[in-house]
């Protein structure tokens, strides 16, 4: 608690600065370290109880990954479906590595470690879905003359748009790969850090953490790569064509 | 419809609703092998609609195409568009090469057959090693017909081809499209101006407001859109 009395003392400092400054960001910052308290204090409470029983552990999965689709699948409004693909891509990454991680008996199959890995995996392979998924969107609409001009010119649509999906599955993954790469060096990460201050030794912490990211770079791959190809179907019309664009962005017809 | 001969591209009663509003109203027409055939009218009439219907970019709710006879819902897409080729209002070059546009999706082009393309289209082989993003729309233009040459069509679809070109530009192409027919090509010429078409095509189709007015030869069609002599029809 002193801690926290402590830190939040810096933010006080912060709002004091802005004050005297005139910088007006009292206000949000006052807002922020309330929500964020009350934010916590639900978590930790409903955590608590979760973390005492399988099942309730399941439901909040479930509940975890209901928003994810949803938040994904609005970044993703355009595409048909949207929701749905952004449900599957999630849903089918992170089951994967959370089946990989747990039969091979990488964590123990318990509340206190399927909560908080099943949350990373849910939680970046969402921003991996939006990512890719709205930026293959983009491509599709903006550049719909040139995927047209590559089917006069013979290609299958799949060849056709293979060039736009491969560019939105990267954008996915390049924070991921940049993370990675540079895993230790730029920042601590997260569960690094939280191990050796809970009184783990250093060896035992990048241990940890290299498991975790190891399993969010493949299912954040999984995720772009799912997505992509949703999406990319979702525009594909029979006769191997795209989807007319609607009637207001149409032009001459 | 001349009973018992049959043309290179033939549409019978084709229909195409978008979100609601019907673009082409049982649209009844032929295009002849070897010829030009012009398709006109307004803009907004449906033109572009009927021409990317050929080669299945739209598809038509009701109807059929007849590529030789043969409905074009029985032919694979992709080789269905490489026997009916396209050129679109706006050039499309990908980065690169010319050489790399040209044989895009080829395998074994032999460079005796690129400059005879690029000859066709009024280009002088030269233009084979340059970068396809350097040159003028026009140059562009002549490019998307030579890329499409490549292929050996049967059919050339043309849509608009010279509007995003300047009068100079516009006139080569045009000068060109008389010569595409001596290999046997059949060309499908979308235009909203009936004195290009004149200049161009042998004949011509005019849709208005999705349905065909009328078809023939020009007299036939200046008689179902007296605005043409009066200048409404395009510059």
């Amino acid at each position: 608690m002193k801690g926290v009395l402590v830190s939040l003392s810096l933010v006080a400092l912060a709002g004091g600065v802005s004050y005297r400054l005139h910088l007006r960001q009292e206000r949000d910052l006052l807002i922020a370290t309330i929500r964020a308290c009350a934010q916590l204090f639900v978590v930790a409470v409903t955590i608590t109880a979760v973390f005492e029983s399988l099942g309730l552990s399941g439901l909040f999965l479930v509940v975890m990954f209901g928003a994810a689709a949803w938040t994904s699948g609005r970044r993703l409004r355009g595409v048909r479906g949207a929701a749905l693909i952004a449900g599957a891509s999630i849903g089918v990454s992170s089951a994967v590595a959370l089946i990989v991680l747990f039969a091979a008996g990488a964590f123990p199959l318990e509340p206190q470690f399927l909560i908080p890995i099943a949350g990373m995996l849910i939680g970046n392979t969402m921003t991996a879905t939006s990512l890719a998924g709205g930026r293959l969107r983009d491509e599709i609409e903006s550049r719909r003359a040139e995927i047209e001009t590559r089917l006069i010119l013979g290609d299958p649509i799949p060849t056709a748009l293979m060039t736009y999906r491969r560019r939105s599955a990267t954008t996915a993954l390049i924070p991921m790969i940049d993370q990675t790469k540079n895993l230790g060096v730029i920042a601590l990460p997260g569960a690094f850090v939280g191990m050796v201050l809970s009184g783990a030794s250093p060896a035992e912490a990048a241990q940890v953490q290299l498991v975790v990211m190891f399993m969010l770079l493949g299912a954040v791959a999984l995720a772009g790569m799912v997505t992509t190809a949703l999406v990319a179907r979702a525009f594909v019309a029979p006769g191997d064509r795209l989807v007319p664009p609607s009637i207001e962005a149409a032009g001459e017809i | 419809m001349n009973k018992g001969r049959q043309f290179a591209l033939e549409t019978e009663n084709l229909s195409l609703w978008r979100g609601g509003d019907q673009v082409l109203h049982s649209v009844n027409a032929a295009f002849e092998h070897g010829a030009v055939t012009a398709v006109v009218g307004p803009s907004g009439g449906g033109k572009t609609s009927l021409l990317r219907c050929f080669n299945r970019l739209e598809e038509p709710d009701q109807g059929r195409i007849l590529l030789d006879g043969v409905d074009i819902r029985t032919l694979e897409p992709s080789l269905l568009r490489r026997r009916v080729g396209m050129i679109s209002q706006q050039p499309v070059l990908f980065e690169g090469g010319v050489r790399a546009n040209l044989t895009y999706g080829l395998e074994h082009v032999g460079r005796d057959k690129l400059e005879a393309c690029l000859r066709a289209a009024g280009l002088a082989p030269a233009v084979l090693g340059r970068d396809a993003t350097a040159l003028s729309v026009g140059q562009a233009q002549r490019v998307t017909i030579a890329r499409a040459l490549v292929r050996d069509p049967a059919v050339l679809l043309m849509d608009e081809p010279t509007s995003a070109l300047d009068k100079d530009a516009a006139a080569r192409i045009e000068s060109l499209v008389g010569d595409l027919l001596e290999g046997g090509l059949t060309v499908v010429l979308v235009t909203h101006d009936l004195r290009q078409a004149r200049r161009v095509a042998d004949r011509a189709v005019l849709l208005v407001d999705g349905r065909i007015r009328a078809a023939g030869d020009f007299d036939e069609i200046e008689a179902s859109w007296p605005d043409f002599r009066e200048g409404d029809a395009g510059a």
